[in-house]
């Protein structure tokens, strides 16, 4: 059986958008007023539809990273050198209006405290469905419609009824919910998860990683995954970055790095759950 | 051998006039000597209200609390201060910048239930604070030093030497480790498990993250909205829970491990059955 | 006290101590440095400042640099006077409203709203008519008007404390409330403390000078820089210039209190203590 010319353009072109990361990292360098350097030279690529982890301790500049990458590093903080690129766009070439423009659109995020994100004396739903006429340019009512719809499609339990409630009404986890429903409202291609399952307790972090694999899964959506949390990262990331002071110090497939940590570091992030962790009580019970 | 904590049907209610409510609804819990227990619960379930009632922090409603065989539940004011002083219970906070007095050195800070005690002299007080902090693993040179100059790990070594100072029967650790790095929260539970071989201690060991309680503990209480709805050793609870909350909590836990993630379907499941559950009898 | 010595190391701070130190010891020597009798008429009366009379006259034909050097120790002195009764009767309730249980807690709470419900000068007034005019009298009512707002900013510190954790480990050690206060609570107030202070002692100079001003208190003849001033009112077409005198020390005392007070604040800050809001606020006392 012959090959179509055109099946092959179409195999081709399959072949370059799984090779061309959708965001690709290059020697970013983000420095303090005072000159220090708190990331030094960071190389990352994530590919278009996978998720990717960066683990580390608190300051070791995998916040910061994804700060640059938003372009929303804190003030007095800022991007020294290399180049970040979202698909075509050079980021860091952009001037801040564009970059605005960006998020929401192109690439959002979730944190770690969904609370402080939200207007107390605003509903849910009213605010959900202000980023929905902004960034999607939805008249009044189908604005509305659409963020019920939303708030079903992340796992909330009577949507309509939720729409009405003020953020103190709802839990952390139904904050965080509501969160990433406004974060994917304008479809954006790359979603990074900044520390947004810590704060939670453990049944319902897992349901929100649940609702972030499926997101991924379902709509194509491009993960960046911070976690302190190696597990986290284990759970939903074929690939990792594991941070320390700065700089990446090990990469690779989440399953190579687990099983055959090249790093020193990785290798006490490991031990960490193999002495106190569930996986010893696991393991020494599949042993017997 | 009697246990060293034994609480028993202990209802605690918390607020005043009509916005008071009942947090714990009967609860029993013990810990032997030489023991760790892990108390787990999620936001809300009670498990700091319970440290903080066997603590005498607040009243119990009804039920009993016995520290070292001696009924504690109703001491007052200086019964309960005289108790105190004899330091058979002791509480290592979460957060150790916050529980640490910034201005008082750590010197200061290792020796204050021996200052509070009486009848040591300098001397003996300044031994005292070197041995505890041999004991912890605290360098002497930082003594002279304020708790701002020290790293996370460094100040909740310095937290766990306060409480041990006074040579406590029962350490209650509130999320001892939930606050520091990987590499820290090691050393913090390789010196629990140190502590509690060395000195004998009775440990509980409260925390929302069941994961963490792996390698440390030797049994895990399950406090879910107020109940203690499952006791077991650690391997019972991780390896066959039997209540569908502790069921749904096992089945949470990110792993590193090779197995397969735990089914997303048999979660729903569970998490169906938890919420049909009447947690307030 | 860390603060105090770091205040005095900023420039504001140094000045403002060192003009504080002249003042100071212009009450205690000031009397002996006068070149005339403050008491002695003389002919000369309301003469511009000359070579004989710095200041000038007053209408007696007195020299009012001796009148301001002599009424230096009750101008500046009862001041402090005032300031110190404010002090014990604020802050020891102010501090243990917090720690000795309900009742206390209500009853000093009651008591303080009466007396900042006092129409400042009537009261002022009114002791010195029921205890007689006099220096001492005057101040105790300034004392007691001083003493709510004294009351207000120690319970407020007190509060912020009285549920840290480290004084929850020490009660778990058996500690008394007076050991909690004395080794937690206490330098966590001073700070605080040691602005408001030299903010009230500021207001106190002012309500000083405007009690002597209207002749309560410190009754003429006997000099003091708010009597001065007013007998140098009456004379303003001859003498326009004559309330200045006075009037300057009058402000360069309370310019060096408050500014020292703003420095001890903002020194305060730097090791993340309790600041008191707004500039100087704390302590000053209405003079309607």
């Amino acid at each position: 059986m012959s090959v179509s010319p055109d099946s092959a353009t179409a195999v081709r072109t399959v072949a370059d958008a799984v090779s061309e990361p959708l965001l690709s990292v290059r020697g970013l360098r983000v420095s303090v007023a005072d000159g220090t350097e708190v990331v030094r030279g960071v190389d990352l690529d994530v590919p278009r539809g996978s998720a990717v982890g960066l683990v580390g301790e608190s300051g070791s500049g995998k916040t910061l990273t994804c700060r640059a990458v938003l372009g929303l590093l804190p003030a007095g903080v800022e991007v020294t050198g290399g180049r970040i690129s979202l698909g075509d766009t050079e980021l860091t070439a952009l001037p801040a209006a564009r970059r605005a423009r960006l998020r929401g659109t192109h690439l959002a995020a979730v944190f770690q405290d969904p609370a402080s994100y939200l207007n107390p004396s605003i509903t849910v739903g009213a605010q959900l469905a202000e980023v929905l006429r902004v960034k999607v340019g939805l008249a009044r009512r189908a604005a509305r419609e659409r963020a019920v719809e939303l708030l079903h499609a992340m796992g909330l339990r009577r949507p309509e009824h939720v729409y009405a409630q003020y953020p103190f009404e709802l839990s952390g986890g139904m904050l965080q919910r509501v969160l990433i429903a406004m974060a994917i409202t304008a479809e954006p291609e790359l979603l990074i998860a900044d520390e947004a399952t810590t704060a939670l307790d453990v049944t319902v972090q897992a349901e929100v990683l649940e609702l972030l694999s499926e997101l991924c899964r379902d709509r194509g959506l491009t993960l960046m995954v911070v976690s302190h949390d190696l597990a986290v990262i284990a759970q939903l990331c074929e690939t990792v970055y594991v941070f320390r002071d700065g700089a990446v110090v090990e990469e690779g497939p989440t399953r190579r790095v687990l099983r055959g940590p090249r790093h020193p570091y990785t290798r006490e992030l490991i031990r960490d759950h193999e002495r106190f962790g569930i996986d010893r009580v696991r393991e020494q019970g599949s042993r017997r | 051998m009697t246990a060293l904590l034994d609480v028993t049907g202990l209802h605690v209610a918390l607020g005043r006039g009509r916005g008071r409510t009942e947090i714990l609804h009967g609860v029993d819990l013990t810990v032997a000597p030489g023991e760790i227990v892990g108390l787990i619960g999620e936001t809300g379930s009670g498990k700091t209200t319970l440290a903080r009632a066997v603590l005498g922090l607040v009243r119990a409603h009804s039920g009993s609390i016995a520290i070292d065989g001696r009924e504690v539940s109703g001491l007052r004011r200086s019964a309960l201060r005289a108790f105190r002083r004899g330091g058979a219970a002791q509480y290592v906070f979460q957060d150790p910048l916050r529980s640490l007095d910034p201005e008082r050195t750590v010197f200061d800070t290792l020796i204050e239930g021996l200052a509070v005690r009486g009848g040591h002299s300098r001397a003996e007080l300044r031994e005292a604070a070197r041995e505890v902090a041999r004991l912890v693993s605290l360098p002497p040179g930082l003594l002279p030093r304020h708790p701002g100059e020290l790293s996370g790990g460094q100040r909740q070594r310095v937290a766990i030497a306060r409480a041990v100072a006074v040579d406590p029967r029962l350490l209650i650790c509130d999320e001892p480790v939930s606050a520091l790095d990987a590499s820290t929260r090691i050393t913090i539970l390789e010196l629990l498990l140190r502590l509690r071989e060395t000195r004998d201690l009775g440990v509980l060991l409260i925390t929302h993250d069941l994961g963490s309680l792996g390698g440390v503990a030797d049994r895990v209480v399950v406090l879910y909205h107020g109940q203690v709805v499952e006791t077991g050793t650690t391997e019972e609870i991780f390896l066959a829970p039997r209540h569908p909350y502790t069921r749904l909590l096992v089945t949470s836990v990110p792993s590193i491990g090779d197995a397969e993630p735990p089914d997303p379907e048999l979660r729903r499941a569970l998490r169906a059955e938890v919420r049909g559950l009447t947690a307030h009898p | 006290m860390r603060t105090v010595t770091d205040a005095l190391r900023t420039r504001a701070g140094a000045i403002a101590a060192a003009v504080l130190a002249a003042v100071l010891l212009l009450a205690a020597i000031g009397p002996f440095l006068a070149p005339y009798d403050p008491l002695r008429n003389g002919a000369d009366i309301l003469m511009p400042p000359s070579a004989a009379h710095w200041f000038g006259t007053d209408y007696l034909g007195r020299d009012v640099l001796s009148r301001v050097l002599a009424g230096a120790p009750a101008s500046v002195l009862t001041a402090f006077e005032a300031v110190g009764i404010g002090l014990v009767i604020g802050v020891v309730p102010g501090i243990t409203s917090v720690h000795l249980g309900r009742a206390y807690e209500w009853i000093t709470l009651r008591v303080m709203d009466g007396l900042i419900a006092l129409p400042f000068l009537i009261f002022a007034i009114a002791v010195a008519a029921l205890l007689g005019n006099a220096v001492h009298q005057a101040m105790i009512a300034v004392g007691i008007l001083l003493a709510p707002s004294f009351y207000r900013i120690t319970r407020a510190a007190a509060l912020s404390h009285a549920n840290a954790q480290y004084v929850t480990a020490a009660q778990l050690f058996g500690a008394s409330t007076w050991r909690v206060l004395r080794t937690h609570v206490w330098s966590k107030i001073l700070p605080t403390l040691v602005v408001s202070t030299a903010n009230a002692t500021a207001g106190g100079l002012l309500i000083v000078s405007s009690l002597t001003f209207l002749g309560i208190g410190v009754v003429p003849p006997e000099p003091t820089w708010g009597g001065i001033v007013a007998s140098d009112l009456g004379y303003l077409t001859q003498r326009p210039y004559g309330p200045v005198f006075p009037s300057l020390f009058i402000m360069a005392t309370v310019g060096a209190l408050n500014l020292l007070a703003d420095a001890i604040r903002d020194a305060g800050g730097d090791h993340g203590r309790a600041r008191t809001r707004g500039r100087g606020g704390a302590a000053r006392v209405r003079l309607t």
